[in-house]
């Protein structure tokens, strides 16, 4: 029976049908990468960073943990409000609503986080900024964004990548940029 | 190029650049390493029938042998056994996936679980028997997660795994000191297991810098790196005492 | 189906399968689906992505020493013990550690039993009002200190009973033995502290003192000075008892003598030692004979002159403890030992004997109550005496020897438990009101050994509390109010840390303590801060050793109970105590000397278990005149032939799944009889071994040896 079916699969009928499923799948997988890639949905919908950025606030401001430890951090909730709080504009913005329902509730936003990296992966902020990165140079242009999508993937050769330029001819830089322990432990 | 066996440096002229020392001779046994350990290390139980097959996780565990027979019987001063982060790693050239690889960095044996496949080629090659394999996915039930160290991944089913010299620690003390322009001070930091021991039988610091609480303490006399015979150049010396 | 479905075409289906599942599925790290919730509102003192640190004081045993949790975002990571702390400097023991184990457990009690705290209070205060004050009464554990502060200021303010301690660290302890031993000797009572550091030669008689006993960190930095000392040379320690436990296994010599001789055995010592030194024979060692003793004891007169001969050149300090104070004889032995130190004279020196200092806020000495005690309580419970029972901070229908009754008695009255755990007691409890974990709650321990300076130790939540469980004196507080009348007046408090600031607040006038403050909350906030306060001023007692020489002491012969062969000595698990079951890595943690994890274990001399028939993981039944229990065999090489032992720890019916239904607990063994000093005498009895059934494969006691067993069989019976 599996002999019939798969003389049936090399007639051209049969090849076509294989091209159409491998075409189905293969489109399904690309789908599948795609989707992942994207900005995901946040407890505040369309929150702009790019407007944050435009009134001038540091990222540090809202997320400070980034030049004292591993985390950079999402701001709480109560820092949100006691801006939003004040401008007249925002206090009562339909936009805002869910920032206002949750201060005024007790309830937490849940934001997903984006830039990410595995768990297996153990990366510090604040060692990068140390070393004279700036935000941007690896979250891109948040000025432009709207939510947060990252830039590029941030996947090992990424980093890797920028550790191996970062140390250039230092060899004893390298040795520790290019170490395992450095990142996985 | 030509196949040239690696030479085998005698364990004194071995600095690497962390180490350990273990007093066995106040080493009471009391498991506080042990604890300390699995609680930094996000080390995962396994339950009393897996522990019967020689499977739980200790990346610390205490030996002691029976020496003699009633009355004359004497139990061997108690052994801490730990991964003595080897200059010359035995688990290190079998390791098919590069999983387990030295760190120049650190002079540390690293296991990255990342590479891992689980062939266990390391554990059968690691004359110590330090290594430990997740054979299963290890139930924690909810809320226990709640406790996992944040700096410290979360091994899976299939990944081996050993001690680490508490690698996390190391860095957030160079991190530390990094952001403040200094040099990591000796006895900053420590690992868990010797910050736990309550007979401070377990000493830990930089071998490379004399000047170490570690260095003097293994510089003593009488002390015995375990298996020193097969080259395998580890970090950790015993002091048997008595 | 006639065609063959080969082997090549199943796995190109199955190879083509596996990619589309790995395409379609294995997109992109499942974290991306991961929500993060911000601080409503950050603690001022928080800071993003780090770590704080809060000092605190542990709950794991009555101890009191320091800790210093690790928080991250609100959960609990790691304890570490406070640096400051004058009791442990820094260290903790397997249990400290483990504590997070009990915080994040997942069996706890979640919430009262009423459903809401509400009716949980008006419950407690209708009990307080409607039973007359002489029927109600408080069972609580030896920690925390604050918590019998405040019951005994209501009881007294009242006329209720005053609360009652108990635990079953206490019990094998024998602390009522030591006090009294203490009073008789020195006309003195006191919980003995003994220099282990300052030492030369220690000669410990059954003292397990470097596992659970009185204050093990203190003992496990007295016995590395004994062993470590800069100045002086390696110290000698010499254990006496009848199994090898994992203090005696660091001893030089274990001298394995007759359990319940260990009295005697001192006597004999102290006269050789007497007739080597020359003078007259001093009074108290007058009347045992060495050679007598020697054949009793089960060792050789040679062993003792030897033993002996040490008095000549070194001070000898010599401890009571463990399982020889658990004899019927054990007030005389705990005499006999404290008397041998007359010959070093060591009675509050250096390397000597004193009584433990008094905490800052203490004007007495006091101990938990005895097995005796104990017993006439259960008796007050069934006459119908007590008629509503608070039991907090104790397990007692499992810490308590089930001989005693109390279990029975609980009929005869409406019980409130407090535990933070379903435990056995709380499964009896008509009322489970559950108290938070040490972890999340305030409090002060009163530090009652261990350190020369008199120590409060302070406790306050270092996480906000993970289910809905109240504070036992917040309740009582509340109760105490509904209630009204003379019960809000005992207890004119908001709530517990007033009750504490209250307590607290009286040392800040003390001078030369480990701070000062001007004003009560600031006090308060570096008591919290520090972790406790302590005066810099040593205040250990000196005992009056003066009339010990030409005192008398009883050469008393052990009585035993039971029809048995073997004399029987129950150990504390050194690594699981009493309360450590729940906690999985406990469990997990190989005991020091046997290295069997999850499970009880009956030690047996292996030319002993030859004789009987019997191998390692046998199952036996071990029968006194009180109980049977059931357990698996260990050839032990370190105990005597004619002695069998088990650990304590184990056996519980409740208390949640790592503890449940586990092991067996030695406790059902015990017979109801007790030392002068109202002790039980837990070893004091003989029981009988059956083998139930012979070893089979795949079932047995985990063991950290057969870790080898990975490759293949276990490497062998022995080992």
């Amino acid at each position: 029976m599996i002999k019939k079916l798969f003389d049936w699969l090399k007639q051209p009928l049969g090849l076509i049908a294989v091209g159409i499923v491998f075409l189905a799948v293969f489109s399904a997988a690309a789908y599948g990468l795609w989707t992942t890639q994207q900005a995901p949905e946040q407890p505040v919908p369309g929150f702009p960073h790019k407007t944050h950025v435009a009134f001038g606030i540091q990222c540090l401001y809202c997320h400070p943990g980034a030049s004292k430890g591993p985390a950079a951090g999402l701001p709480s909730q109560a820092k949100c409000w006691a801006c939003h709080n004040q401008i007249v504009k925002t206090r009562d913005s339909a936009l805002l609503a869910p920032l206002k329902d949750a201060v005024l509730s007790g309830q937490s936003l849940e934001w997903v986080p984006v830039a990410i990296v595995p768990d297996f992966v153990q990366f510090n902020h604040r060692a990068h900024i140390a070393a004279g990165k700036n935000c941007e140079d690896c979250h891109g242009d948040v000025s432009q964004m709207g939510i947060y999508e990252n830039p590029q993937v941030m996947n090992m050769g990424w980093c890797l990548n920028c550790h191996i330029e970062t140390a250039g001819d230092d060899q004893e830089k390298l040795i520790k940029l290019a170490d395992c322990g450095t990142c996985h432990y | 190029m030509t196949n040239a066996i690696p030479e085998v440096k005698l364990a004194e002229e071995h600095v690497g650049k962390w180490g350990m020392v273990i007093n066995q001779d106040i080493c009471t046994g009391c498991q506080a390493c042990v604890a300390a350990c699995a609680m930094e290390n996000n080390i995962t139980f396994v339950g009393e029938e897996d522990s019967g097959y020689g499977r739980s996780m200790h990346w610390i565990r205490i030996e002691r042998f029976w020496e003699g027979e009633y009355p004359e019987v004497k139990m061997t001063p108690n052994q801490p056994m730990l991964c003595q982060q080897c200059g010359s790693a035995p688990c290190e050239p079998v390791c098919p996936a590069f999983a387990t690889v030295h760190s120049t960095a650190e002079s540390l044996n690293l296991q990255v679980y990342n590479r891992c496949v689980g062939t266990r080629y390391c554990a059968n090659n690691c004359p110590y028997q330090v290594r430990s394999f997740n054979w299963r996915d290890y139930e924690r039930p909810e809320p226990l997660p709640n406790q996992f160290n944040p700096d410290v991944t979360v091994r899976r089913r299939g990944v081996m795994e050993k001690c680490t010299f508490c690698i996390q620690r190391i860095h957030k003390a160079q991190d530390e000191a990094k952001s403040e322009g200094r040099e990591v001070m000796d006895g900053e930091f420590t690992t868990a297991c010797a910050q736990a021991c309550p007979a401070t039988a377990i000493t830990f610091g930089r071998t490379d810098d004399p000047q170490s609480l570690v260095s003097q303490l293994a510089h003593k006399g009488h002390g015995v790196k375990h298996l020193e015979e097969l080259g395998t150049l580890p970090s950790v010396t015993y002091f048997k005492g008595g | 189906m006639t065609e063959q479905f080969s082997r090549r075409d199943f796995l190109k289906l199955a190879g083509l399968g596996a990619a589309t599942t790995a395409i379609l599925t294995g997109c992109g790290p499942a974290s991306r689906y991961v929500k993060r919730e911000p601080y409503q509102q950050m603690p001022e003192y928080n800071s993003v992505g780090q770590s704080t640190y809060y000092a605190t004081t542990c709950r794991e045993c009555a101890a009191g020493c320091g800790l210093v949790v690790r928080t991250y975002q609100g959960r609990a990571l790691k304890t570490e013990g406070n640096a400051n702390h004058p009791l442990n400097l820094g260290k903790t023991c397997a249990r400290g550690q483990a504590t997070l184990h009990g915080l994040y457990n997942p069996d706890r009690v979640q919430a009262p039993s009423t459903g809401d705290w509400d009716s949980a209070i008006q419950t407690v205060a209708d009990a307080l009002k409607n039973y007359k004050p002489g029927e109600v009464a408080f069972l609580m554990g030896m920690a925390p200190d604050h918590l019998f502060d405040l019951v005994s200021d209501l009881a007294n303010a009242t006329g209720m009973n005053g609360p009652v301690r108990y635990g079953a660290l206490g019990m094998f302890e024998a602390r009522a033995t030591l006090s009294k031993a203490a009073e008789n000797l020195f006309g003195q009572a006191g919980l003995p502290w003994f220099d282990l550091g300052g030492a030369q030669v220690v000669f410990s008689f059954g003292a397990n003192f470097l596992e659970t006993w009185l204050s093990p960190l203190p003992y496990t930095r007295g016995f590395v000075g004994l062993r470590e000392g800069e100045t002086k040379l390696r110290g000698t320690f010499v254990q006496f008892e009848a199994r090898m436990s994992a203090t005696g296994a660091k001893a030089d010599h274990w001298v394995p003598v007759r359990p319940g001789t260990e009295g005697l055995v001192a006597l004999a010592i102290g006269k050789l030692a007497s007739e080597l030194r020359g003078g007259a024979m001093p009074r108290v060692f007058s009347s045992v004979n060495p050679a007598e003793v020697a054949e009793s004891a089960g060792v050789e007169l040679e062993a003792l002159h030897h033993l002996a001969e040490m008095f000549v050149n070194f001070n000898v300090l010599a401890i009571p403890g463990g399982a020889a104070l658990g004899q019927s004889n054990g007030l005389e032995i705990a005499e006999a030992v404290l008397a041998l130190n007359a010959l070093s004279d060591n009675f509050g020196k250096p390397g000597g004997v004193y009584l433990s200092a008094l905490a800052p806020n203490q004007t007495e000495t006091s101990r938990p109550a005895s097995a005796e005690e104990m017993a006439a309580f259960v008796e007050k419970m069934k006459s119908g005496a007590i008629k509503a029972l608070f039991v907090h901070g104790v397990n007692p229908v499992f810490e308590l020897p089930a001989a005693l009754g109390f279990k029975d008695a609980l009929a005869n009255v409406e019980l409130f438990s407090f535990a933070t755990f379903p435990d056995e007691t709380a499964a009896e409890a008509k009322h489970v009101f559950p108290d938070h974990h040490g972890l999340e709650s305030w409090g002060y321990q009163r530090v009652a050994t261990g350190v020369s300076l008199p120590v409060l130790s302070g406790a306050q939540p270092v996480v906000s509390p993970f289910y809905d469980t109240r504070a036992t004196a917040d309740v009582l507080i509340a109760a105490a109010k509904l209630a009204g009348g003379k019960f809000a007046e005992a207890l004119p408090f908001a709530d517990e840390v007033e009750f504490i600031q209250s307590k607290v607040g009286a040392l800040m006038s003390e001078a030369s303590g480990s701070f000062s403050a001007a004003d009560a909350a600031t006090f308060m906030a570096y008591f919290q801060q520090y972790g406790g306060w302590f005066k810099n001023a040593d205040a250990l007692i000196a005992p009056d050793g003066s009339g010990v020489l030409n005192g008398n002491v009883k050469a008393a012969e052990p009585e035993f109970a039971g029809e048995g062969e073997f004399f029987f000595v129950p150990f504390v698990s050194p690594t699981l105590a009493e309360a450590g079951a729940n906690k999985p890595w406990l469990q997990e943690l190989p005991d020091p000397t046997t290295t069997v994890m999850w499970n009880t274990w009956v030690e047996i001399n292996p030319e002993t278990a030859h004789e009987l028939g019997l191998q390692n993981d046998d199952m036996v039944r071990i029968v006194s005149e009180a109980g049977e229990v059931e357990a698996y065999v260990y050839l032990y090489p370190a105990i005597r032939p004619d002695t069998i032992a088990m650990p304590f720890g184990q056996g519980h019916t409740a208390y949640g799944r790592y503890a449940e239904k586990r092991g067996a607990n030695p406790a059902d063994l015990f017979g109801v009889h007790f030392n002068e000093a109202g002790d039980l005498a837990f070893g004091g009895m003989k029981v009988k071994v059956e083998k139930v059934r012979a070893a089979q494969s795949g079932v047995g006691l985990a063991r950290l040896e057969s870790r080898i067993g990975v490759y293949g069989e276990a490497l062998g019976e022995e080992h």
